[in-house]
């Protein structure tokens, strides 16, 4: 039972970590990032660099956040801008984004797995059962990027104009929001924290040129029933991820990995705003 | 107003279809089935070989082209189908062993689970109020829960080495291509007729603007449910002749990244043109198999820089850039051909009667008591309760947010009120949506022109007949009838001569006139006007107040009208009521309104 138990807070950290970037995106911009997975592989190699250069595995994270925030950067400023008006466009185009990530992943590497030195090792006896530390420490993490991203957004100015660009973003601009910025800040952080969550999983899973996608459908269903809010998130993260550990674990992996998307096309189709309480 | 270009017919004589266009695609199917049938003679085996996979391809980036280009619905799923009708084939010959009789099946098989699939997810996506975000989340859903599916068959479906050595229907390459090439041919052309008919318009009109529909007493829902259906036995039929000539299935057919390469092939062909997907999905695969071996991961980066420039600079596709460099170059050397307008005739409709209240029926028209809205715990409307009769112009007034157009809603669409209850005629409106309120002979006119930009105005006002006139689904007929009403406007704003027209030109003025024409087309009989006059100059107003008084008096009809503008609403009106706060305040003629403190202070600000 135990196991099982923190099997579930972890799932649902980790994935709460890797949807945080895509929900801040989608809820100042409106728009599914769908290269979300595609940085999420960039940010996998960012830790594969590290353990080659022989660097200590937690260089990986930060070296991820500045690949993916570079990369986010350049993308929003070539081709999101211009599909502020076309939310389904953009959803193709930024696949299309993360085909081209994908394939130059594949040219620079190759198309074979690698692996990263996970931070670290081993296991702690949590009454009485072993358990991977790694793991426990990301639940750590997540909390901790729930906390920075809502004191960022409550506490900076720029959070402030965020927030008011998700609120109503013509009124915001009306009072001299400057929402160009905003929406480039947020690709820009929204992107970088995708490479850091595909950089932390890279203990747990293994790192190829389409890591990145089977997470991005998680992400993408999770953020769609959480709206725009962290808050809901945490709430989506645990029923959601805690579902699939619950049906991985008698009912096996293989409809574990669809429930999530399962449950959220249901959950959807009930309650339209999801978990968020708007 | 001209009179004399206005071409109308005696409702028994009907126009010749027009059978020019319809003549060039035969020709052109004609030649490009020689194509098929010789090109393998001049091919090698390896270019046969991957060209009838190619085309396979291509059938089902038509039906991407259809859902996406067409009716507005980014599918991700498509492969789900094409999987499903792959697998039943090689389920069948592997555990039943191959027999024509068994061929037979596997296909009736296969379209019987897409059928079905898709069946489940049009009731989860297409439904009152889904938006198309969420369908297209539905559609993506499906390949994932699919390809899942097929891993959790184990040794069964071969999970993720898939199935493979089955014996399948014995024909060589050529005659595959032959069979794929002629399938292909004849598919393209029926969309090719389906997208030109009247009915294909309403695809578009359904993408453009799908309130609008449904005001106008169309279940869109059904109708994309049905064109979902369909695309989905395509689907399967393609993964049938897949498994039936590659004899190999795998998981990766039914999966989100086969979904999306199909959409990738759709918009570098041109979405919404049916050739350009059909040429772009031939070449680029045919290309892809060629260049892969060589250069297998340069290839995929170059389709992906190429997918997201057409994205954001040619959201049309490749194909409209072909075409038009083509017309240019005809310009050029000048044999540009002259634009064939097809020209629409209008034509008398005889009362269908087809609305559930008959002229007969005596007693009010329109019934509101009790009738209350509420946003949470903020009240808009409370206890409204009013009649109206037929022949009677009632207009609502009040200042801004008192609750006009949340009233007008209510009465058009049976499941937004929070209590009360509304009747049409001596119908209980109930919980109805708003095409079931249109069938009880409500017709609903927005207060923005609301209409079908990319359409033409006689294309716009065949959409609103669709209910009462089924639509061709082969051609496009070249009439539509309106009734007396309905032409009294379109003639009176000139609107005739401007039939053939995008409704995108039109000056705000005749798009108003074209709304309120086409909510006359539905043979309404209670009409809600939500600012008819908005933004319309002197002229037009009282050209527009002249016709609605006309039609209250000579069809009978109850009009409701929201204005602010309370010279035109004492110029036509027959009663007024007015709103203050979600309340009725005064109801009574024009003069008792006119002269009321009451309404003075209203308007002025100082409340009740």
């Amino acid at each position: 039972m135990v196991p099982v138990l923190l099997d579930l807070i972890t799932t649902a950290a980790i994935l709460y970590i890797v949807s945080s970037g895509l929900l801040l995106v989608f809820g100042v911009m409106k728009l599914i990032n769908f290269a979300h997975g595609g940085l999420m592989t960039l940010g996998g190699y960012a830790a594969v660099m590290a353990t080659a250069m022989g660097l200590s595995p937690w260089i990986g994270i930060p070296l991820a956040a500045i690949f993916g925030g570079i990369v986010g950067l350049s993308m929003e400023r070539v081709v999101v801008r211009s599909l502020y008006n076309r939310p389904l466009d953009a959803i193709l185009a930024t696949w299309g984004l993360s085909i081209i990530i994908g394939q130059i992943i594949t040219l620079v590497f190759d198309r074979g797995v690698h692996f990263a030195e996970p931070p670290i090792r081993g296991v702690i006896s949590i009454l009485g059962e072993p358990y991977s530390t790694y793991r426990l420490i990301l639940i750590a993490f997540a909390l901790l990027l729930g906390v920075g991203l809502t004191l960022a957004l409550r506490g900076t100015s720029l959070g402030l104009s965020t927030r008011a660009v998700i609120m109503n973003e013509d009124l915001a601009r009306g009072l001299g929001i400057n929402s160009g910025l905003v929406r480039s800040v947020t690709f820009t952080l929204g992107s970088g924290l995708a490479a850091v969550a595909g950089a932390l999983i890279t203990p747990l899973s293994s790192v190829d040129p389409n890591m990145g996608i089977a997470w991005l459908i998680s992400a993408f269903m999770l953020v769609l029933v959480s709206g725009s809010s962290l808050y809901s998130l945490a709430v989506a993260s645990i029923v959601l991820g805690g579902a699939q550990v619950v049906v991985s674990n008698y009912f096996g992996s293989v409809l574990g990995g669809m429930t999530i998307a399962a449950l959220a096309a249901v959950i959807l189709r009930i309650r339209p705003q999801g978990f968020s309480y708007e | 107003m001209s009179e004399a270009n206005v071409k109308e017919v005696a409702s028994t004589s009907l126009p010749r279809p027009h059978f020019g266009p319809l003549t060039r695609m035969v020709i052109v199917a004609s030649i490009v089935l020689i194509g098929v049938g010789v090109a393998p003679l001049f091919m090698d085996a390896y270019s046969v070989n991957v060209l009838v996979r190619s085309m396979i391809y291509a059938t089902i980036a038509l039906t991407v082209d259809i859902l996406w280009g067409y009716l507005g619905v980014l599918t991700f799923g498509q492969s789900a189908f094409f999987a499903a009708g792959a697998y039943a084939t090689a389920l069948v010959f592997t555990y039943g062993g191959f027999s024509a009789e068994y061929a037979f099946a596997a296909l009736l098989i296969g379209i019987a689970v897409a059928v079905a699939l898709a069946g489940l997810v049009a009731f989860l996506a297409f439904w009152h109020g889904a938006s198309a975000l969420y369908a297209s989340v539905i559609t993506l859903v499906l390949p994932i829960i699919v390809t899942q599916l097929l891993f959790s068959g184990g040794t069964y479906t071969g999970s993720s080495s898939g199935l493979t050595g089955f014996e399948t229907i014995p024909l060589s390459s050529e005659a595959w291509f032959w069979a794929v090439g002629v399938w292909l041919v004849l598919l393209t052309a029926a969309a090719w007729m389906y997208t030109r008919s009247d009915a294909g318009r309403l695809l578009i009109a359904i993408r453009e603007n799908e309130q609008r529909c449904k005001y106008l007493g169309l279940n869109t829902s059904n109708i994309k449910a049905a064109i979902f259906l369909i695309c989905a036995a395509i689907g399967a039929i393609a993964g049938w002749m897949y498994a039936n000539y590659t004899m190999v299935v795998a998981p990766e057919i039914a999966g989100f990244t086969f979904g999306t390469e199909l959409l990738i092939w759709v918009a570098l062909g041109g979405r919404g043109t049916l050739f350009g997907p059909v040429i772009g999905t031939i070449i680029i695969d045919y290309a892809s198999a060629q260049l892969q071996g060589d250069f297998p991961f340069v290839w995929k980066l170059v389709i992906g820089i190429v997918f997201v420039s057409v994205i954001v600079a040619l959201p049309r596709g490749i194909l409209p850039l072909v075409s038009n460099a083509a017309d240019w170059f005809r310009d050029r050397i000048g044999i540009a051909q002259p634009q064939q307008h097809s020209q629409l005739q209008l034509r008398q409709a005889s009362r269908s009667g087809r609305n559930i209240i008959g002229v007969e029926s005596r007693g009010p028209a329109l019934v509101v008591s009790g009738v209350e809205k509420r946003f949470g715990s903020l009240e808009v409307l409370s206890g409204i309760d009013f009649e109206a009769t037929y022949g009677e112009i009632v207009s609502l007034v009040g200042p801004n947010g008192a609750g006009k157009t949340t009233l007008m809603t209510c009465i058009a669409d049976g499941s937004k009120r929070s209590g009360g209850t509304i009747s049409i005629g001596g119908h209980d409106i109930a919980h109805r949506t708003p095409e079931e309120c249109v069938r009880l002979g409500v017709g609903r006119k927005f207060q923005m022109a609301n209409v079908f930009d990319s359409l033409t105005v006689g294309e716009c006002l065949q959409i609103a007949r669709a209910r009462l006139d089924p639509l061709s689904k082969w051609q496009k007929s070249g009439v539509c009838s309106l009734p007396p009403s309905a032409m009294r406007v379109v003639r009176a704003t000139g609107l005739h001569s401007d039939l053939n027209l995008p409704a995108q030109v039109l000056s705000h003025g005749k798009k108003q006139a074209l709304e309120l024409a086409m909510v006359l087309a539905l043979e309404p009989k209670v009409i809600l006007l939500d600012e008819p006059t908005a933004g319309l100059t002197k002229a037009e107003r009282t050209l527009i107040g002249t016709i609605l008084t006309e039609l209250a008096k000579t069809e009978q009809l109850c009009i409701l009208l929201v204005e602010h503008d309370l010279e035109f609403v004492r110029e036509i009106s027959s009663r007024v009521i007015v709103l203050h706060q979600g309340r009725i305040v005064l109801n009574g003629s024009v003069d008792e309104v006119v002269n009321s403190e009451l309404v003075k202070s209203v308007y002025a600000g100082s409340g009740h």
